[in-house]
C-alpha cells in the first residue's frame, strides 16, 4: 500500500470531495433524521419522532403516489420509444450521426430552460398548446391545474429529456449484436418483428436492465420539474402547483428542509424515500430478469 | 517537452501548495480591525444608490463592502450563519417573511438596543419594529421597509358599473368586506369578463393580516382553529361561491390586469409598481382606496448585525444612516420601498402626485393605514402552519373541493406541520 502513494495520491482528490460532498453529508442525514434542528439552534435528539409523523402525514403519502405515478408516466413511454428510435436510427444508411445527435440534444439542455419552455407551452390561457387546439375549435385544456394533466405534464417533460439518452444506449447495444445472428434468422426465414422480438430483444436484455434500473433511480428522484414549474406559485410556493398534484417527494424534502428550515423530518424524509426506491429497482430487476431463467 | 510522471507530480504539488499559500495570504488580510464590513442584501432590497452613498459617507472610518446575494436569500444566511467564521456578514437584510423564523436563534444576532437603536425606535412603526423584537424585548432587526395594503380598482370600469370613481367616496361606501362583495358583483354585472378578486388563497392571507392573531399564540398554542381563521377562510370562499373570483394564477397575472380581468387588486404599495409594469396602456385609469376590512400589511424588510459583526458600533451607525427618514424617502423613489419611518411621509417624494394614477397622491391611502396596521404576534413556524390553508384554498378554486373537507384538512394538516414544528 504504502509503495503505491503516488497511484493513491493520483486518484485521491476524487475521494477527498467525495468523502466531503457526499459521503459525510450521506451519513450526517441519517442522524439527523433522529434529530429537531432548524439550522441554527440547537439539536434536539427525539428518537423516531419524525419517521412517526411521516407516517401519519397524508402529504408525504400523497407526494409518494405523485412521485409514482410521474415515473411510470414517463419511464414506459421514455425506455418504449427509446427502443423505437434506436431501431429505427440502427436501420437507417444515411445522416445516422445526425439522428443521433439531434435525439440526444434534449438530455444536454438545461433542465430548467427545457422546464420554463414547457411551462409556456402548456400555459393555461396564454400556451401555445392551447392556442392551437383552439384554433381547431377545443377549448382550452386546464394543463397547469388539472392534477393529472400537470403529472401528464412533467412525464411528457421527462420523457422528452431522457429519450434520448436511453435511444444512445440501446443503440450502442444493438450495434454490439453480431450481423450474423440476423442473417442466419433470415436464412431461416424469420422477417423483421419476428427476429426483433426474438433476435434483437433477448440480445438486448442486460441493456434493457440498465435502462430500467437507472430510469427507477432517475425518474423517482424528479424534483426541477415540478420545482421550476410551480416553484413562485405564491399560493403555494415550490408546493407542487394547485393541490399538490406535482408535489414529488424529493421536493416535498426540499420544501421541509430548506423552505420549513425543518431539517429533521426534511432528512427522515429522503431516508423513507430512500428504502421506497431500493425496494422498486429491486422488484424491476426480478421483473426484467424473471424471463431469463425460463 | 515530454511530461514524465515526476515532473507532473511535482508539477501539482507544487501548484496545491501555491493555491493553499495564496488562500491563506488572503484571508488573513481581511480586516480584525473591523475597518471591512460586508453588507448582504437581496437586489431591490435596500436601494443601490443610498447603500454607494453609504461606501463614500463612511469611506473615512470604514471600507463597506457590499453584495446584492441572489438565489433563495435566506437559505443563504442561515447556512452561512450556521458554519460561522469570517464569511459571515457584519451587516444583513432578513426577509419580512423570515424575520419571525430567526427570533429563536436571537443569540446568533446583536441585540440593537444596546448599540444605541432605543434612542431612535419612536422614528419607526411600533408594529413594525416589534416583529423584530424576542419575547424578552431583544431587538434584531432594523425596520427597512414596509408593505401597506390599499385596494386598488380601475376608473373606467367603475364608471361603467355605476360604481363611485373617486377614492374616498370609494373607501367611504367600501368598508367592508360584505361592502366589498357588494360593489365586486355590481362590477362583475356591468363588466362580465371582470372580476374583482384575484384569487381565494391571496385574500385569505390578506384577511389574516388584518387581524390581531395568527395561526399561534405567544404561549406556542396551535390557534388556527379558531374563529378568526375561519372569518378569514369563510371571507375568501364567500368569494368563490358568489362567482366573483377571478382565478389569476402568478402566469397570467400580467395578462389579466392588461385586459382587465381583474377591475380590482388587492396589494401593498410596492405593488403599484407591477400594476404599472403589467399595463403601462392604463395609466391614469388606476387609482387606490383604503382596504375594506381594515389596514393590514404585506412583506418589508430588516437590517441586522451577526453577533459576528467586527465592529458593531459602525455598523449600527451606517444602518442607521442608511434607514434614516431622508434616506428611507430615496428608496422609496429608487426601489419602491415603501418607508418603516411615518416622518418621511409628509417628504415632498412621498407627498407628490402619481401620473399612472390620475396624479393621486396615494401617500393620502398608505400613510394612515401603515400608521394603523394592528400589532400581532407571528410564530417562528407560522408560515409554514398557514401553507396548507392555501393549499386546501387552491383545492376549492381548481378541483371543486367541498369548503368544509378542505377546511377540516388544511386544519387537520396544519395542526401536524405545528406538533412537527414544536408547537403544542
Amino acid at each position: 500500500m504504502l509503495s503505491h502513494w503516488r497511484q493513491y495520491l493520483a486518484i485521491s482528490p476524487f475521494y477527498l470531495v467525495f468523502a466531503v460532498f457526499s459521503l459525510f453529508p450521506v451519513f450526517f442525514s441519517l442522524f439527523l433524521a433522529f434529530q429537531h434542528w432548524d439550522g441554527l439552534s440547537d439539536m434536539k435528539f427525539v428518537g423516531l419522532q419524525q419517521f412517526q409523523f411521516l407516517v401519519r402525514d397524508p402529504v408525504f403519502w400523497q407526494s409518494v403516489g405523485n412521485t409514482l405515478v410521474i415515473w411510470v408516466l414517463s419511464t414506459v413511454p421514455t425506455l418504449f420509444g427509446a427502443l423505437v428510435l434506436a431501431t429505427l436510427v440502427h436501420s437507417v444508411r444515411r445522416f445516422k450521426g445526425f439522428y443521433r445527435i439531434a435525439l440526444f440534444l434534449p438530455n444536454v439542455t438545461s433542465i430548467v430552460a427545457v422546464t420554463i419552455f414547457f411551462g409556456a407551452v402548456f400555459s393555461n390561457n396564454f400556451g401555445l398548446v392551447n392556442a392551437i387546439l383552439g384554433a381547431v375549435g377545443i377549448p382550452p385544456v386546464a394543463w397547469l391545474t388539472n392534477p393529472w394533466l400537470i403529472k401528464l405534464v412533467i412525464a411528457l417533460l421527462m420523457t422528452w429529456m431522457w429519450t434520448g439518452y436511453n435511444m444512445i444506449i440501446y443503440l450502442a447495444g444493438l450495434q454490439a449484436i453480431p450481423p450474423e445472428v440476423h442473417e442466419a434468422a433470415r436464412i431461416d426465414g424469420a422477417g423483421p418483428v419476428g427476429s426483433f422480438f426474438r433476435i434483437t430483444l433477448p440480445m438486448l436484455r442486460p441493456i434493457v436492465l440498465f435502462t430500467v434500473v437507472i430510469s427507477t433511480i432517475n425518474g423517482l428522484q424528479s424534483f426541477s420539474e415540478p420545482q421550476v414549474l410551480f416553484g413562485t406559485n405564491a399560493a403555494n410556493a415550490s408546493l407542487g402547483g394547485p393541490g399538490q398534484a406535482g408535489l414529488t417527494t424529493l421536493l416535498y424534502f426540499y420544501q421541509e428542509a430548506f423552505m420549513n428550515n425543518d431539517y429533521g423530518y426534511g432528512a427522515a424524509i429522503v431516508w423513507a424515500f430512500f428504502l421506497l426506491i431500493i425496494v422498486l429497482v429491486v422488484v424491476n430487476w426480478r421483473l426484467v430478469q424473471r424471463g431469463r431463467k425460463a | 517537452m515530454e511530461l514524465s510522471r515526476r515532473r507532473f507530480l511535482q508539477a501539482s504539488a507544487l501548484t496545491a501548495a501555491a493555491a493553499g499559500f495564496s488562500a491563506a495570504c488572503g484571508s488573513s488580510g481581511a480586516g480584525a480591525d473591523g475597518k471591512d464590513l460586508t453588507l448582504w442584501y437581496w437586489g431591490g432590497g435596500l436601494s443601490d444608490k443610498v447603500v454607494a452613498d453609504a461606501k463614500t459617507h463612511f469611506a473615512a472610518d470604514i471600507a463597506l463592502t457590499a453584495s446584492s446575494v441572489g438565489g433563495d436569500f435566506k437559505q443563504k444566511l442561515v447556512t452561512t450563519l450556521a458554519a460561522g467564521g469570517k464569511s459571515v456578514p457584519d451587516i444583513t437584510g432578513i426577509k419580512g417573511e423570515d424575520m419571525a423564523s430567526f427570533i429563536p436563534s436571537a443569540s446568533r444576532f446583536l441585540d440593537l438596543n444596546d448599540l444605541g437603536f432605543k434612542g431612535v425606535s419612536s422614528q419607526y412603526l411600533a408594529w413594525k419594529t416589534k416583529r423584530a423584537q424576542t419575547p424578552d424585548g431583544k431587538q434584531l432587526g432594523f425596520p427597512i421597509d414596509i408593505g401597506p395594503t390599499g385596494m386598488y380598482y380601475r376608473v373606467d370600469l367603475f364608471e361603467q358599473a355605476g360604481l363611485p370613481t373617486d377614492p374616498a367616496k370609494v373607501a367611504a361606501q367600501i368598508k367592508s368586506w360584505d361592502d366589498f362583495f357588494a360593489a365586486g358583483a355590481q362590477l362583475h354585472r356591468a363588466v362580465p369578463k371582470s372580476f374583482p378578486m384575484r384569487n381565494l388563497p391571496e385574500l385569505f392571507s390578506i384577511v389574516v393580516n388584518q387581524g390581531t392573531k395568527r395561526f399561534i399564540d405567544e404561549s406556542n398554542h396551535f390557534i388556527g382553529d379558531q374563529d378568526h381563521i375561519r372569518t378569514a377562510w369563510n371571507t375568501a370562499v364567500k368569494g368563490f361561491t358568489s362567482g366573483l373570483d377571478g382565478k389569476v394564477d402568478d402566469n397570467s397575472w400580467n395578462a389579466a390586469i392588461a385586459t382587465g380581468t381583474l377591475g380590482v387588486e388587492l396589494g401593498a404599495a410596492w405593488h403599484a409598481l407591477d400594476i404599472e409594469q403589467a399595463a403601462p396602456d392604463l395609466k391614469g385609469q388606476w387609482r387606490v382606496a383604503s382596504m375594506p376590512g381594515g389596514p393590514a400589511n404585506d412583506g418589508g424588510s430588516f437590517l441586522a448585525l451577526p453577533k459576528q459583526c467586527r465592529n458593531p458600533d459602525q455598523a449600527f451607525k451606517i444602518i442607521s444612516w442608511i434607514l434614516s427618514p431622508e434616506n428611507d424617502v430615496r428608496g422609496f423613489t429608487d426601489a419602491a420601498l415603501f418607508p418603516a419611518a411615518p416622518a418621511a411621509y409628509k417628504l415632498p417624494a412621498m407627498t407628490a402626485g402619481d401620473p399612472y394614477f390620475g396624479g393621486q397622491s396615494t401617500i393620502d391611502v398608505f400613510g394612515p393605514a401603515a400608521e394603523a396596521i394592528p400589532i400581532s404576534y407571528e410564530a417562528p413556524a407560522d408560515a409554514a402552519v398557514m401553507a396548507p390553508y392555501r393549499t386546501e384554498l387552491t383545492n376549492i378554486e381548481a378541483s371543486g373541493k367541498s369548503p368544509d373537507a378542505a377546511w377540516t384538512d388544511a386544519v387537520s394538516q396544519a395542526k401536524q406541520i405545528a406538533q412537527r414544528q414544536g408547537v403544542s
